[in-house]
């Protein structure tokens, strides 16, 4: 994992300045190393989702932000000044915590006013602020109540009323809709981009749910073991990944490999697989070596006899789940498996099990990434 | 499992034996302070309350019943304040063996025999010089009791979440402001249950007291050397009222604890409507 690194970069500039520069960010505990030396920047005014499987050491990156942990290497700069000896609470951010961290004796007026009470701010104006932060979240007609009488949303969303309180530069997230059942879960999701546009509040959000970071993300960075695997946009990271992880991560699936490069052009490479030569657009990769290609099984179109690139196929299962239909499929000559979903049509046959198919994907649908071995 | 008459009955009348037997000699003291008693009889005519004019007649035991009450408020007072400051710091690093050891060490004086603990705190403050009095018995007190409100605070402090202080700090509050608005708060009623736990254990305790004490005797201390002196029916009028008081620390400290348990549970969120 060595390649990407310069491309994040710049495509991290840009015409926004950082309001957060961390720059070699390290944490070990003891022999256990949570984040390995990372630079993240993250841009005023956008909401950057950082996304990876548990362990990746995406929590402890927001904590170390959020002053909780102490790095053990690198720096964090806030608007250019280095902030590691601010105590949490000089910081200029606030969090929102996984289990919302209410104070379970204080009303929900009493807990957004907290960080208000704590500074010193003469009642009236409190007043008229918590009132302010209240209609935000759309909480006034629960002001009073305690924390234990409230639902999961609610809880929620008196959390983010107190973080915001303050009129933070930054909003830490640590995954705060985990708790939440799905259907709210979409619900929050749209509203904590509401907020987070109007308020025009820069947002760091942690979350392990691809669709989460898709739905609510303006730039996405994608964390393993420690290390920034990919930072992009949505569409970046979905159709453009460039790695094994990241590809597989965003559901595409199909991890066609060992790749072998047989010739590049301007704007297509023709790639030898275990299912033949494909060719796929865009510009040529920028190593040679440990490639594989990544195809996302939503490409994939039967009987398509005008697609550039076509496998011949057998049919292993087909199984419909409602809008889709998802068909497992064995490549004739090596056994190779391929998932293809296509939508669910009441007027034309589903495949048939041990049947031939030919199926077929655009040039522009596929994806060259890091291989397994890195 | 069905009920069975010739198991229950005999379950029962076992059952009735043991109550007799605790609260029998109980009830006879409580008559006796009263009633007079003639060959194994109580004599219904005899009511007077004359065994309890002689109580206040007499000023050692008023003495002794002011210092039972001051070393009790003393003891539970400083064992609060030392019980909360070592609970938050073990909850702070439950696995440093520091907390481990500071557990230890508020637990032994209440699980040592209390001949033990009264015999080498009046060792110390012999070696000292310290002299024996109000002093010596709030210490050996508060020594007993730490344990008792030690044990309420942690199990609260266990079911508060642990990100409530780092919320507090992320907001602004310096440490001691999340002490005094977040901490204190969520520890009032555990306080409340271990304080008034501790304070009828103090009213009781008589075997450390006895060693700590000089002239300044407590109540339990006052009754037993009354006792070494002959046995008057005052005692019995005395027994009665420590009694009375015992009683009433007891549902007090039932009723804490139901509410300490209502708020745990709005705490911890259950509660959730």
């Amino acid at each position: 994992m060595d390649a990407p690194d310069t491309d994040s970069r710049h495509e991290v500039a840009g015409d926004r300045t950082p309001l957060l520069r961390i720059r070699g960010l390290g944490v070990r505990f003891q022999d256990f190393e949570a984040i390995r030396p990372l630079d993240l920047d993250v841009l005023n005014g956008e909401f950057l989702t950082v996304l990876g499987p548990s362990g990746s050491g995406k929590t402890t990156l927001l904590r170390t932000i959020a002053g909780f942990q102490q790095p053990t290497a690198g720096r964090i700069e806030f608007d250019g000044r280095d902030i590691a000896d601010v105590p949490i609470n000089r910081r200029p951010f606030n969090t929102v915590f996984q289990d919302y961290a209410l104070f379970p004796h204080l009303t929900v007026r009493e807990n957004v006013a907290f960080g208000l009470r704590v500074r010193g701010i003469a009642r009236a104006t409190r007043d008229a602020r918590v009132e302010d932060a209240l209609g935000i979240v759309e909480l006034e007609d629960l002001g009073d109540r305690y924390p234990a009488q409230l639902s999961g949303g609610q809880q929620q969303r008196t959390a983010l009323a107190r973080a915001m309180i303050c009129e933070p530069r930054l909003i830490l997230l640590d995954e705060p809709l985990a708790a939440l059942d799905a259907t709210l879960r979409r619900q929050m999701q749209k509203f904590l981009k509401v907020v987070q546009r109007r308020s025009g509040i820069t947002f760091v959000f942690v979350t392990h749910d691809q669709s989460e970071a898709i739905t609510v993300s303006d730039r996405i960075c994608v964390m393993r073991s420690g290390s920034i695997e990919q930072i992009g946009t949505p569409r970046d990271l979905y159709y453009r990944p460039r790695s094994r992880f990241v590809a597989a991560f965003f559901g595409a699936s199909n991890i066609l490999e060992p790749c072998r490069i047989e010739s590049t052009g301007e704007d297509t490479t023709m790639v030898s697989t275990p299912f033949g030569t494909i060719r796929v657009d865009g510009p040529p990769p920028r190593v040679r070596e440990g490639l594989a290609l990544a195809v996302r099984p939503e490409a994939l179109v039967p009987a398509a006899g005008d697609a550039c690139n076509r496998i011949e196929c057998e049919v292993v299962s087909v199984s419909f789940v409602g809008s889709e239909t998802i068909t497992e499929l064995e490549h004739s000559r090596t056994r190779h498996v391929l998932t293809m979903k296509t939508r669910s049509d009441p007027s034309t046959r589903q495949p048939v099990v041990g049947s031939r198919l030919e199926v077929g994907f655009d040039a522009a649908a596929c994806a060259l990434v890091k291989g397994a071995r890195e | 499992m069905t009920r069975n008459r010739f198991i229950d009955l005999p379950l029962a009348a076992v059952a009735m034996l043991v109550y007799v037997s605790l609260y029998l000699p109980i009830l006879l003291i409580f008559l006796l302070s009263f009633f007079s008693m003639r060959r194994g009889k109580v004599n219904w005519d005899t009511f007077s309350l004359s065994w309890y004019a002689k109580l206040l007649e007499n000023d050692a035991l008023g003495g002794a019943l002011w210092n039972s009450l001051l070393v009790g408020s003393l003891a539970v007072t400083a064992a609060a304040a030392f019980a909360t400051s070592a609970a938050i710091l073990v909850r702070s690093r439950p696995d440093s063996h520091s907390a481990r050891l500071l557990e230890y060490v508020i637990f032994l004086p209440f699980l040592l025999p209390p001949i033990i603990t009264g015999l080498s705190l009046l060792i110390y403050f012999r070696e000292a010089g310290v002299g024996r009095g109000i002093l010596t018995i709030t210490v050996g007190h508060t020594l007993f009791v730490s344990a008792i409100i030690y044990r309420i605070v942690l199990t609260r402090l266990n079911a508060l979440s642990r990100n409530l202080v780092e919320a507090a700090l992320d907001l602004g509050a310096t440490r001691i402001q999340t002490f005094r608005f977040i901490i204190l708060p969520n520890l009032r009623m555990p306080l409340l249950t271990g304080g008034l736990l501790a304070f009828a254990l103090s009213f009781d305790e008589t075997m450390i007291t006895l060693f700590l004490s000089g002239t300044d005797a407590t109540l339990p201390v006052r009754l037993y050397a009354m006792m070494r002196v002959g046995f008057t029916p005052t005692i019995n009028a005395l027994v009665t009222l420590i009694l009375g008081f015992s009683i009433l620390l007891t549902v007090a400290v039932a009723l804490a604890w139901r509410r300490n348990a209502d708020s745990a549970r709005m705490t911890s969120g259950e509660g959730r409507t």
